[in-house]
């Protein structure tokens, strides 16, 4: 009698074993198959280190100190015409771009809201390009716009409000789904950045030193409609609310950029928003006296974005406006601050040395 | 061993998914064909109008043969998503010259002005294509015979009936788009636009 009663213990036991070893395995199988396509998505998706590096802008934000009295938002006209090292070096402000190509003005509104969940600057300033799209238009732009921020509500919905017809939300949550073809183009830097990017800006600011004289600008071609779309001025509106509920300065700038055109029924919107909501608004395109800069030396594509020597020009007529008029302090008497800038001082001199050298030879 | 297999199959089963199902990729079919001339040179001399009507008529039968809507212009036909190359060359120089390099991405656009137009080309793979026709007077027309400053009424009956696209009345033909912009019913603006890169 114990003896079969031992046996049979015994035999559950035995089956207790068997369904905890199917279950490891199970287990280790499945962790096994989530990592490896976790490794695969990790080698697919674009490193962006060497080309297109205007990827890795909008990811870099989030490996800095969260301490800024000056966040820009917005597209190229902001990440390569600003020079926050000027700003710093000359004026004492401490300010971060977050800039990406072709920033849509939702993707704005939803960086300026993502900033907020780890900073509260005393001015965000905006560039108002963007305002002419009303619309999703790349998805390639959604995509280096979106994919470096990292997961909140916030970049949820720029993810919806930013997707074209043809894109899918899970494919930004799961980036293997839409980059699993990429095995075919695959680098030696998708392995060389596999876990750990190559930072590529100065605070935000993609820097340039050669020089190509702007010559032959077109005027702008007859559009069909200048009005802003609703969908453009909804998300500036949403802007100005944030900026004004955080006791936020918000300013709209149009960087000095001659291309795309800047039609004057655009600028007359602009003005007239910027009078009702309050708002400074700076166009650099009408203040070439003030800025200094001059287009066949300060521009390195022909006057669509500014080079190293035009973009030190206008963050340092910047600064002094945020200085004068804004009433930003002078932080270069902070010691922990000004030892940081001073290592990103070190960087970014050895960017221009390398620039420069890379030109000449 | 038997759980091993099972996940190496399995694991294979995944990858093979990812990598195998269907990619979209922007495909450039360089098909779009266009026709124009400088047929409205001199309106009042009535022979100079025969001509030029007859010279459309042509044009506009050779236009026909095209994919989608051409351009010709003293001959050299424009299509959009064509090689841009061998036009450039048989344009000659352009009155103005522009490019602009695209934010982030490699290449250059280019914007060739030929007095009563502008030659617009996207980069793709190492070549140029063309990406945009754009009329900048009225000394020029398609080769269907519309121009800049004729009436809406006269681009419905040749074109027929467009469809509405952000203020633009816009004839879509074998992915390009022939644009016409209209204010007060006269046509202010003409544009041939390839809708490669659109998406």
């Amino acid at each position: 009698m114990m003896q079969a009663s031992l046996s049979i213990i015994n035999f559950r036991k035995d089956e207790e074993k068997v369904k905890r070893k199917k279950i490891m395995k199970a287990a280790v199988t499945a962790a096994l198959v989530l990592t490896s396509l976790f490794l695969l998505q990790c080698l697919l998706v674009p490193k962006y280190a060497t080309d297109v590096v205007e990827g890795s802008l909008i990811a870099e934000y989030y490996q800095e100190e969260k301490d800024h009295d000056v966040v820009f938002i917005g597209d190229c006209e902001v990440y390569e015409n600003f020079s926050p090292r000027v700003l710093w070096e000359e004026y004492g402000i401490n300010s971060y771009i977050r800039g990406s190509a072709q920033q849509l003005i939702w993707q704005s509104y939803y960086l300026l809201e993502d900033t907020l969940r780890y900073e509260k600057p005393e001015v965000v300033i905006f560039n108002v390009l963007a305002m002419q799209y009303d619309r999703p238009q790349k998805e390639a732009y959604n995509r280096m716009s979106l994919e470096g921020m990292k997961w909140s509500g916030a970049k949820v919905k720029a993810i919806r409000a930013s997707m074209t017809e043809r894109e899918e939300f899970l494919d930004y949550v799961f980036p293997i789904l839409r980059y699993h073809s990429r095995w075919e183009e695959l680098k030696s830097e998708d392995v060389q950045y596999l876990f750990d990017r190559k930072k590529v800006s100065h605070n935000g600011y993609y820097m340039r030193v050669d020089v190509k004289p702007a010559e032959n600008v077109p005027e702008g071609n007859i559009l069909a409609d200048y009005q802003f779309g609703e969908n453009a001025y909804d998300y500036l509106d949403r802007m100005t609310r944030l900026c004004r509920e955080n006791d936020i300065q918000l300013i709209l700038i149009k960087a000095p950029s001659l291309y795309p055109f800047w039609y004057e029924e655009w600028e007359q919107q602009i003005e007239d928003y910027a009078e009702k909501n309050d708002l400074l608004y700076l166009n650099f395109l009408e203040m070439t006296e003030e800025t200094g800069i001059d287009f066949s030396t300060d521009t390195y594509d022909g006057g669509l974005h500014m080079n190293l020597s035009g973009a030190e020009k206008l963050s340092a007529c910047l600064g002094r406006i945020l200085q004068e008029d804004v009433g930003l302090k002078d932080r270069r008497g902070e010691k922990e601050l000004s030892e940081k800038w001073q290592e990103k001082i070190i960087a970014y001199e050895a960017e221009k040395e390398r620039q420069y050298k890379e030109n000449m030879g | 061993m038997r759980t091993k297999a099972k996940m190496m199959l399995l694991t294979a089963i995944l990858t093979a998914a990812l990598l195998g199902c269907g990619q979209d990729a922007k495909v450039i079919e360089g098909e779009v064909k266009n026709a124009s001339d400088e047929a409205k040179e001199n309106p009042e001399a009535e022979d100079t109008q025969d001509a030029a009507d007859a010279e459309t008529e042509k044009e506009s039968e050779e236009a026909a043969e095209y994919k989608g809507y051409a351009f010709i212009y003293q001959d050299v036909v424009i299509e959009m998503d064509a090689d841009a190359a061998p036009i450039v060359e048989k344009l000659g120089e352009a009155n103005s010259y522009f490019e602009a390099p695209s934010c982030a991405f490699e290449g250059i656009d280019k914007m060739y002005t030929y007095g009563s137009f502008e030659l617009d080309t996207y980069p793709m793979e190492n070549k140029d294509y063309v990406s945009a026709v754009i009329f900048k007077d009225d000394a020029i027309a398609t080769p269907e015979g519309v121009g800049v400053g004729d009436t809406a009424e006269k681009m419905t009956e040749i074109y027929g009936e467009g469809t509405l696209e952000n203020g633009m009345t816009v004839y879509e033909k074998d992915g390009m788009k022939l644009c016409f912009i209209l204010q007060e019913e006269s046509i202010v603006s003409i544009e041939y636009r390839s809708t490669v890169l659109d998406e």
